[in-house]
């Protein structure tokens, strides 16, 4: 037998050394392995091959094959995790563990069929899975050579920003090529669809209180209107009120006098109306720093959108979206001048009085906003049983995300579709969280909110909301500034909306008996 | 990004790491520095340079060869060793005519004739010609454009201020700092008071907290009249405007802009950041030619309801000051060299030092802005001073649209206006369609 000895130390210590030793270059080569193995997995995992394997969505590989990050003159590619996992010592593991999970959870439990893939790339959700710190990881400078006179502009505005801005509010397409998105003044937009079919001459005729059809002069564009007869209710919501907010409160009793009010959304049909008799290029809203007037001319009209203001829907018979309540004021003033009658936008306590059309109840019809909304395990696993709000209102859990035809829902009791869910609808009062209880004691005839404020109500909810802010009580309010952040022009317009998408109104009508009878 | 002297961006992230490498010795006080604006106390000395160190020898042309160009071009000349001016541009021939004459006889530097280009794109000749620096001393209605044209053709920049006269050519300024940073160019500004010793030494004991913090300053340039010129019976109207040019708004900004700006320069440097909205009142009273005002009194706000209050006058017989007073919470300051306790008690004061004869041994802020320029340049230390400049320079309009308006204008309107001041189109020596309109605020009674 042959010993082997070091040093002539004695066996047993030898041994115990021998041993520490093979555990030594066991564990080395164990962690190495596991490491390898590791390091193997992670990039075996972040293949574009691999990615593509399960992200099944129409046209993921095939918008990226035609965008700017895989089809460059640089001939450089940039693969799906250099995007949608941060850089490497930035939370790249960590957040490639979390989008593992995620997209096993969605492989084997979900059906591609039924996602919504359109939704999810919108830039409020692609935020969540486009990394900012991996677009600066490449692109480090803002100023490159060659830079244009507008992206100068728009990088220091970006920068100015500090962080409200992600690279994609901008350059969306980057990754995925697609060809209906403009970041761009659209000057086609509305103007190059041609419709054959009669022309109005004549505005419609009110022919005592009753509904009426408006016609538009010189367009093709005609649009319902529904006799309200006034009355009394009580406005607001009680605290019992299953997801009601402070602002809803107190509950006043108001009485309305009679109007006509718009049976559906302003729809594009009649926007569109507006925008081509009015439409303006190269108006701005600073013309004060040179002549100290702010006004803009009463019937002056909105230049063209940036982007697409339809977000690629459709026009037609969709309510139009986007634009400002200037905007939506300007055309009221404009179809009120078309028509020879008196337009304008609803009062809150208006908008509300027509949209509970005498009930009293959290919506127009039947229903327990309390039921409606999911809660807890269960309710996630097993759905709740919302037939009966989806046959009126198009809202968060059945629109995919988009609007939708007055044709596809059910009425309220006065025949008015969509005053909940699908667009919010801009108001005439400034909004104000008590604005219920400014007012004075005592019964309100016909209030008109208060005084002055910073922004508008808009109300009804939207496509948007989950079924606790569709609600007749609910009240929201607009958000100037936060809808006009990704605007690039100097100055921001003041027509469109560069990034709110669920806004839209519905015109009143005033009645005024002595005039109609003439 | 904050407004502090001679700190660019790059140099900050270095000395950021600097502190970092410190590591846990200090990790106590940059926790407080950093979580609440107690200051440290400690001194931090400025230093300066006497003279540019040797390199690679420089080459600098000058686009506005009058007054000032000269004056920056003998400045440029005295930063150090090896650099030397070989180029000039400007609109009028009898300008380069002078600016040649007086490079010979006070400096013996010969300009080529090649080298010296005449009219509205003499600028862009000389930008093709081998300069390292350029030099831009035009009205300040050109700068945006010709400081564009030099980062794009990667030339180091001096420029006078003010460098812009509306917010879209203050923009223009911005980017286009942030393109000569990227770039490694290196880029002074003609806003002197932060390359003086003694204001940079107040400044330290300010950011070592002997005053405190800062609750309030006033900043003024109220002198006599400038001056004007003439219109001669063979000018154009374009060249009568340009030789008059301090008295017209397009090419000047005003005087709120054009001269006191030095003024709340200091306020913003001292402050560290640009107001956010401005009041304010000016007129027009005894001003000769053009459509300036010659009067202003602003009410600048910084956030937090800090107040600058800023006056400028351009009339004979008035009480005349030039000065920036700053307060702070432990003492005031005059920014120039002085500092005191509440109660009026000295507690620094800075003086330059002079030889015999009372001549001063340190260079003048106009010498020390090209010895930094060229130090920078051959050291690597980069400078950047553009934005900064800018946008104390839309302060300054900021000011003066309030005053034109007579309304409240905000810094956020600033950076979204897109107001253009000066002729459309393309710029001749012939009739300019601008009237001599002065600003009136507000409406009358009807």
């Amino acid at each position: 037998m042959v010993k082997i000895t070091f040093f002539n130390l004695p066996e047993n210590e030898m041994k115990k050394i021998f041993n520490g030793k093979v555990l030594f270059i066991t564990g080395l080569f164990v962690a190495s392995l596991v490491i390898f193995l590791g390091n193997k997995a992670v990039s075996w995992t972040s293949t574009d091959q691999f990615c593509a394997s399960c992200h099944i969505h129409p046209h993921s590989t095939d918008s990226w094959k035609r965008s700017t990050h895989f089809d460059n003159k640089r001939g450089i590619y940039v693969h799906c995790v250099e995007c949608h996992l941060p850089p490497h010592g930035e939370g790249h593991l960590w957040e490639k563990a979390k989008t593992g999970m995620r997209d096993l959870y969605g492989k084997w439990f979900k059906d591609p069929e039924n996602l919504n893939w359109e939704a999810k790339s919108q830039i409020e959700y692609a935020k969540n899975h486009t990394f900012e710190s991996s677009c600066i990881h490449c692109h480090e400078n803002n100023y490159p050579l060659g830079l244009t006179q507008e992206g100068r502009e728009a990088h220091l505005y970006y920068e100015e920003q500090q962080g409200d801005l992600h690279c994609i509010n901008c350059h969306i397409t980057v990754g995925h090529y697609d060809p209906d998105r403009l970041h761009e003044q659209n000057t086609a937009f509305g103007i190059s669809e041609e419709v054959v079919a009669e022309v109005y001459t004549e505005p419609g005729m009110i022919d005592g209180f009753n509904d009426f059809t408006e016609y538009i002069p010189g367009s093709t564009v005609s649009f319902e209107m529904v006799a309200i007869p006034g009355g009394s209710f009580p406005m607001g919501s009680p605290p019992t009120e299953p997801f009601r907010d402070q602002d809803e409160g107190p509950v006043r009793e108001v009485s309305v006098s009679s109007f006509f009010m718009g049976e559906a959304e302003v729809t594009w049909d009649e926007y569109l109306a507006f925008f081509k008799q009015t439409g303006a290029q190269g108006k701005t809203a600073d013309a004060y720093l040179n002549t100290g007037k702010a006004e803009v001319d009463a019937i002056s009209g909105p230049t063209p959108p940036w982007g697409a203001p339809d977000q690629g829907w459709g026009k037609g018979k969709l309510p139009a979206i986007t634009m400002t309540h200037h905007a939506a004021e300007v055309y009221c003033r404009w179809l009120s001048r078309v028509t020879g009658k008196s337009y304008r936008l609803p009062t809150e306590a208006e908008w509300e009085y027509a949209s509970r059309a005498g009930t009293t109840t959290p919506y127009f019809f039947e229903g327990d906003p309390g039921k409606f909304v999911r809660h807890g395990i269960i309710d996630r696993i097993f759905g709740v049983d919302t037939a009966v709000i989806n046959s009126y209102v198009n809202y968060a859990e059945n629109s995919a995300l988009r609007t939708t035809r007055p044709a596809n829902v059910k009425e309220n009791p006065f025949g008015l579709v969509h005053t909940l869910g699908n667009v919010a609808e801009l108001c005439s009062d400034w909004y104000a969280e008590d604005a219920y209880a400014q007012y004075p004691d005592g019964a309100l005839i016909d209030p008109t909110g208060p005084e002055s404020g910073q922004e508008y109500v808009i109300r009804g909810g939207s496509y948007r909301d989950g079924a606790e802010n569709v609600r007749s009580a609910s009240r929201s309010h607009t958000l100037t500034e936060q809808w006009l952040k990704t605007d690039p022009q100097i100055p921001k317009s003041i027509w469109w909306y560069s990034d709110c998408t669920h806004v839209g109104f519905r015109v009143v009508c005033e009645y005024n008996e002595h005039e109609i009878e003439e | 990004m904050g407004l502090s002297a001679k700190t660019s961006r790059r140099r900050f992230l270095e000395n950021t790491a600097a502190i970092g490498a410190i590591g846990a010795i200090g990790a106590g006080q940059l926790v407080r520095a950093c979580t609440s604006e107690s200051k440290t106390g400690e001194v931090e000395e400025p230093v300066m340079l006497d003279k540019a160190p040797e390199g690679e020898p420089l080459k600098a042309g000058v686009v506005g060869c009058g007054g000032r160009g000269t004056g920056a071009a003998f400045n440029f000349l005295n930063a150090g060793p090896d650099v030397n001016i070989t180029a000039a541009a400007d609109l009028f021939q009898d300008r380069i005519d002078k600016f040649r004459q007086e490079m010979k006889e006070e400096k013996g530097v010969e300009l080529d004739d090649a080298n010296c280009f005449l009219g509205f794109d003499a600028y862009k000749r000389l930008l093709d010609t081998d300069v390292d620096v350029v030099i831009l001393a035009t009205p300040p209605y050109f700068r945006p454009d010709h400081f564009l044209a030099c980062v794009e053709a990667r030339k180091h920049v001096f420029m006078e201020k003010p460098v812009a006269v509306d917010p879209v050519g203050a923009r223009s300024i911005m980017a286009a700092s942030k393109q000569a940073e990227a770039a490694g160019l290196n880029v002074v500004t003609g806003t002197q008071r932060r390359h003086q010793r003694d204001y940079n030494n107040v400044l330290a004991r300010v950011k070592a907290g002997m005053i405190g913090d800062i609750v309030a300053s006033n900043v003024y340039w109220n002198q006599s009249k400038l001056w004007h010129r003439e219109k001669q019976p063979d000018w154009t109207e374009m060249e009568y405007m340009i030789r008059d040019w301090v008295n017209w708004i397009w090419l000047s900004g005003d005087h709120i802009v054009e001269q006191h700006i030095h003024n709340i320069d200091v306020s913003n440097w001292f402050v560290g950041k640009a107001p956010v909205e401005a009041v304010g009142v000016g007129s027009r009273q005894r001003r000769v030619t053009g459509n300036c005002y010659d009067n202003f009194s602003v009410d600048f706000v910084y956030d937090r309801e800090v107040h600058m209050h800023s006056m400028c006058r351009q009339i004979n017989d008035c009480a005349n000051e030039v000065a920036e007073q700053l307060r702070g919470s432990k003492g005031y300051t005059n920014c120039r060299n002085t500092v005191w306790d509440p109660d009026g008690n000295q507690l620094y004061a800075y003086e330059i030092p002079v030889d015999e004869n009372d001549k001063p041994t340190v260079n003048n802020g106009y010498d020390q802005e090209h010895v930094d320029l060229v130090a920078a340049i051959r050291t690597g230390e980069q400078i950047v001073e553009a934005e900064e400049t800018a946008r104390t320079n839309l302060t300054a309009i900021m000011g003066r649209q309030a005053a034109y308006t007579g309304k409240k204008v905000t810094w956020e309107e600033m950076m979204g206006s897109g107001l253009k001041l000066g002729p459309e189109g393309e710029l001749t020596m012939g009739p300019v369609d601008i009237k001599a309109l002065v600003p009136v605020p507000g409406s009358a009674p009807e």
